[in-house]
Formats: C-alpha cells, structure tokens, sequence
C-alpha cells in the first residue's frame, strides 16, 4: 500500500518529470555525440583510404576493424559476448555504458529524501503509528525502483528506435530481444543503487547531507573499482574492486546464464546488504 | 485486562549527556482525559514520542495499551498520535491523504472515516486542498483529524489547541470532551485552564522529573482545602480552625481565608457548609466559596 501510494504521489509530482527531462537529454546529449564522433571517424579513415587508393571493400574491412576493436573495449575482449552483441549498433552499446556510469548518480538525485525527506520534518511520525518502520521502508525503495524501472525502459526503449532508424539492418527482432537484454541488465544494476540511495536517505535527517554522503560513496566505489583494476596481480588492494558494486556490470550483457547469474547475484547481494543496512539504521533511531 | 492505558516505570531519555526525561513513573486510567503538563524543555514532547513510539526510552519501561511501542507495529489501532511538530508531508490532497492513512490503519471505511474526522475538526472544506497550502491552524486540525479517524482507543495529543484561534479552539476541547470515558485521551498542553478543564488527571513535569501526578482533585486540593472571599466582617481564626474537620485556617490577604481539612475522614460539602454556617453567625458577609485552587496557582508552586 506504502509502495502504491509512494508511487502514486512520486508521479503526479514534478520531479519524476523533471528528472526523465534529465534523464532522457543527458542520453540524447550522449546518443549525439557518440554518434557524431562515430560518423568523423569513418569519415577520416575513409578518407585515408580514399588517399592511399583502397577501394570501397578495404573502407569495409578498416570500418568493421574498428567496430571490432571498440567492441572488444567494451566487451572485454569476451568472445561469447562479442559475438552476442555483434548486431547491436555500436552507439547503442557505447551509450548503454556511459548512461550506466552516470546511472547511480541520477538514482541518488531522484531518491535522496526518500527517508530523510520524512525524517528531518517528522513526517514519518505520522505514518510509524500505522505501520511498521520495516514496511515504510520496504514501500519507499519499491516505489523509487518502479519509478526507475519505468524510466529507464522509455529512455531504453527511445535510444533503441532511434539507433533502429539509423540502421536499417539492426532487425526489429533483434531490437525487441536486444531492448529487453539491456533493459533487464539496468534493472539488476540500478537495484543495489536504490537500495543505496535508501541506505544513505535512512542515515541523516537532512536530505541534503543525505545525498552528498551518496555522492561520496558512490565516488569511494568508484575508486575502489578503479585502483583494484590498476593494480598488479600480486597486490593487496586489487581485492578492492569487488567491493565495488560496479566491478559487477561487465558481465550483465553475457550471453553465458552463469556469467550473467554471477554478476546478477553480487548486484543483489549488494542490494540485500544497502537495504538490511538501511533497515537497521531506520529501526534503532529516533523520529 | 488491565484498566491502564499507559504506565510508565522509571522511564528515562538521554539524548548524548543531556537527560530530557530522568525515571519519570505515572499511569493513566483507561477511559481518562490525562494532561501533560509543564514549562517549555521539561520532557513534555520527549514522554509524549516515546508513548508514540517515536523514541526509545533509554532506561525504564513502558506499556502503552498492553504494549510496548518499541514492538514493530504494536501500536497499530491501538493509538492515534497528533505529534507536535511533524509537517504533514507535501503532495498530498487532504482528503487523499487521510483516506491513505485510514487505508493503512486497515479502516473499513476509509472515506468515511476521513470525512468524519476532517468534519469533527471543521476542516471539510480542506478536503481537495495541497497540504502544502493549508495555513498553520489548518494543517494543525488536518493533523487532528487523522488521529480521530477510526475512533483509536487512546488517543495522544500534543499542543492540540497552540496556534489555533478561540472558536477553533474550543470545538477542539469539546472533541476531547466529547471521547472522555469512552476514548482515553492524554493532552499535552501549555494551557492550565484548558486542561483543568478537560483532564480527569495529570502528571506534572519539571526539568525532565515528575514534580506530582494525581486526579485534578488531587492536584488542585479540591478535596482537601477551600477559599472563602469576605465581603465584611472580623474572622476568629481560632474558631475556624477549631470546628470539626478543619485541620488549618488562615487569611491569605486581607479578604481571603483558606481552609484546610481532612478529607479522608470529612465529605468537602460538610465541611464548607459548617464553616460558612460559622461566620454566617458571626456577621461576617461573604461573596463566594471556591474548592481548591486553580491548576496553575498548583503548578506555579511545584515548579
């Protein structure tokens, strides 16, 4: 009911449109450039080609070499999943992971006074002698994740058709399939953001402390990933990057259930540990 | 069953080294209009949200219908709650936010009982109206209504009439009157008068302490002591105090005499009317009787 009415009040306000308008132009901002940048590079190397006297076959293979190689960056050089991604419009996948980079920060934007926001001006007093602090909460995290969940599918949905429009050999059937793969890989992913979003909100009674602490943390996951993927084999602090929840995302797209099974597990585990965190610290404070 | 609605054991609450609340002990009786009392920062607020639930007493125990309100969920039903200074969360129509806290409090009729609630606080016209744009007095009697809705068999009421204006304010004491015996209520308030008024008993508190709590009788001696104002004539003292019953006579100024009596052992009306009979004989003219003293000469004294 919590979830239903939290929902309810989330999209009849201004901020769930606010931030698709944010959403949607920071993906169409990216879609643009990475698109543009894409066709001058094309343009370069066909102009070298042209320079040299390569004929349009050689344009052909220089082109699909560099798909390749950006596809191995993006894939990590995973054969079963290069292979699976391999009709996908290269933008598509450039913009899903750039747009998945951003991702937790547009989540703790959209849900950093989820708690606190009821907290500091004691709201939640009215509904804790109605319902059990677990079930608010529970209610609270299920309505800003159904918001994402919708959000993200327009958005999805919105840079499918236009990478459709701009490529006429990307099927309809490998859209809707494709569609429903990233779709389903988000999803998993900007869980364990919203379970830290509500982690964060439950923690301070100021929405505004609330989210620079998310920033902060988000920030601290980040550089965790970054410096236990720098580091050599041998040291320590490569044990770093799997506390990172993002180190997990490299494989939501593999075709192989195990792989998928893997990252999706560590993505829900993170989400169960923000989420009894975030239960914990709501249950033992004061209102 | 237990006939208390509350009782409270040695309940203390630090917040860091600041004590707000230092082994406070009271009860209230089911079916009583109860008041808290007190000056501004002696635990008032700090009692009232640890009976809601809304803190955790950090020493003691307490029991708010049978049930401790740190339980999850264990008030439920049980308690509609007016706290003091919770904003009513923005975005919501009144009317829809009520029904969805009525919904929540699993009412049959949640329509109903919001309706209800809104019309016995006289805010029906708030019914389409953004929380956000109701005025003070009004977000203060939305917040009423829902702690009326479903008739909640105690019912806990922080400043229920600060702010509101006199008429408001007085439909507001005649809801409260109107649930004495069937609802319990308890009333925390700055206004002595309103809740001489309206209290069967109260818990007086100071500085964090429980300074005395008792029935109204109790507090304002109005079993034990009375006044009476002398228009004309010369009061023996000694005779007063030798008549039966009288424990202690004396003039409180120039035109008043106090009497004290036991009032275990003698009914107050007795007593009163030996007295008055007595300086009635003597010539002595009198303008008016008054038991007790006024809650706030009581108060004033404590504290």
């Amino acid at each position: 009911m919590i979830w239903a009415a939290e929902l309810r009040r989330a999209v009849r306000s201004g901020r769930a449109i606010v931030l698709l308008g944010l959403y949607s132009m920071f993906s169409a901002l990216v879609l643009l450039v990475v698109g543009f940048v894409t066709r001058e590079l094309q343009a370069q190397v066909n102009a070298k080609l042209a320079e040299s006297g390569g004929d349009s076959e050689m344009a052909t293979q220089a082109a699909e070499q560099m798909r390749q190689g950006v596809l191995g960056f993006l894939a990590s050089n995973d054969a079963a999943m290069m292979e699976a991604l391999a009709k996908v419009p290269i933008v598509v996948l450039i913009v899903f992971k750039i747009t998945l980079f951003f991702l937790p920060a547009y989540i703790a934007l959209m849900g950093f006074d989820q708690v606190s926001g009821e907290v500091g001006p004691r709201s939640m007093r009215y509904l804790t002698v109605r319902a059990r602090r677990s079930s608010v909460l529970l209610g609270k995290f299920l309505s800003q994740a159904t918001l994402l969940v919708g959000l993200v599918l327009v958005i999805d949905l919105a840079i499918f058709v236009y990478a459709r429009i701009l490529n006429d050999d990307f099927a309809f059937a490998t859209l809707v399939l494709n569609l429903l793969k990233f779709w389903s890989a988000t999803i998993v992913f900007s869980l364990a953001y919203v379970a830290l979003t509500t982690l964060c909100s439950s923690l301070f009674r100021s929405p505004a402390v609330s989210l620079v602490f998310n920033f902060i943390l988000l920030f601290v996951f980040w550089l965790m990933d970054s410096v236990g993927r720098a580091v050599s084999e041998e040291n320590l602090l490569r044990f770093l990057r799997f506390l990172s929840p993002s180190y997990y995302s490299a494989n939501l797209l593999h075709p192989k259930l195990a792989e998928f099974a893997v990252s999706g597990a560590a993505y829900a585990a993170f989400a169960a540990v923000f989420l009894f965190g975030a239960y914990g610290v709501l249950r033992a404070r004061d209102l | 069953m237990s006939d208390l609605a509350i009782q409270l054991t040695n309940v203390s609450k630090h917040f860091g080294p600041k004590v707000a609340v230092n082994k406070v002990n009271f009860q209230v009786q089911k079916g009583d209009v109860f008041g808290l009392i007190g000056p501004n920062g002696a635990g008032k607020t700090t009692t009232f949200s640890m009976m809601c639930g809304y803190l955790f007493p950090s020493e003691g125990s307490l029991q708010v219908m049978g049930v401790s309100p740190s339980t999850p969920g264990a008030l439920k039903g049980r308690v509609g709650a007016l706290p003091q200074d919770a904003v009513l969360p923005p975005g919501w129509e009144v009317g829809a936010l009520l029904m969805y806290w009525a919904r929540l409090s699993d009412l049959t009729q949640p329509e109903h009982e919001a309706r209800g609630a809104l019309e016995k606080v006289g805010l029906m016209e708030a019914w389409k109206v953004q929380t956000q744009a109701l005025s003070h007095g009004m977000a203060k009697r939305a917040a009423m209504a829902q702690a009326l809705m479903g008739r909640p068999p105690l019912v806990l009421l922080d400043e229920p009439t600060a702010g509101l204006d006199p008429r408001i304010a007085a439909q507001v004491r005649q809801v409260i009157k109107d649930m004495k015996g069937t609802q319990t209520v308890v009333v925390s308030s700055h206004n002595l008068q309103e809740l001489e008024e309206l209290c069967d008993a109260a818990a007086i508190l100071d500085k964090g302490s429980l300074a005395q709590a008792g029935t109204m009788s109790e507090l304002t001696g109005q079993g034990a002591e009375f006044r009476v104002q002398i228009a004309r004539g010369d009061v023996i003292i000694p005779e007063i105090t030798s008549l039966t019953g009288v424990t202690d006579a004396r003039m409180e100024g120039p035109d008043v005499l106090r009497v004290r009596f036991d009032g275990q052992a003698h009914k107050a009306e007795e007593v009163i009317s030996r007295t008055v009979g007595h300086l009635l004989q003597h010539q002595v003219l009198i303008l008016g009787v008054s038991r007790g003293r006024r809650l706030e000469d009581r108060v004033l004294q404590l504290l």
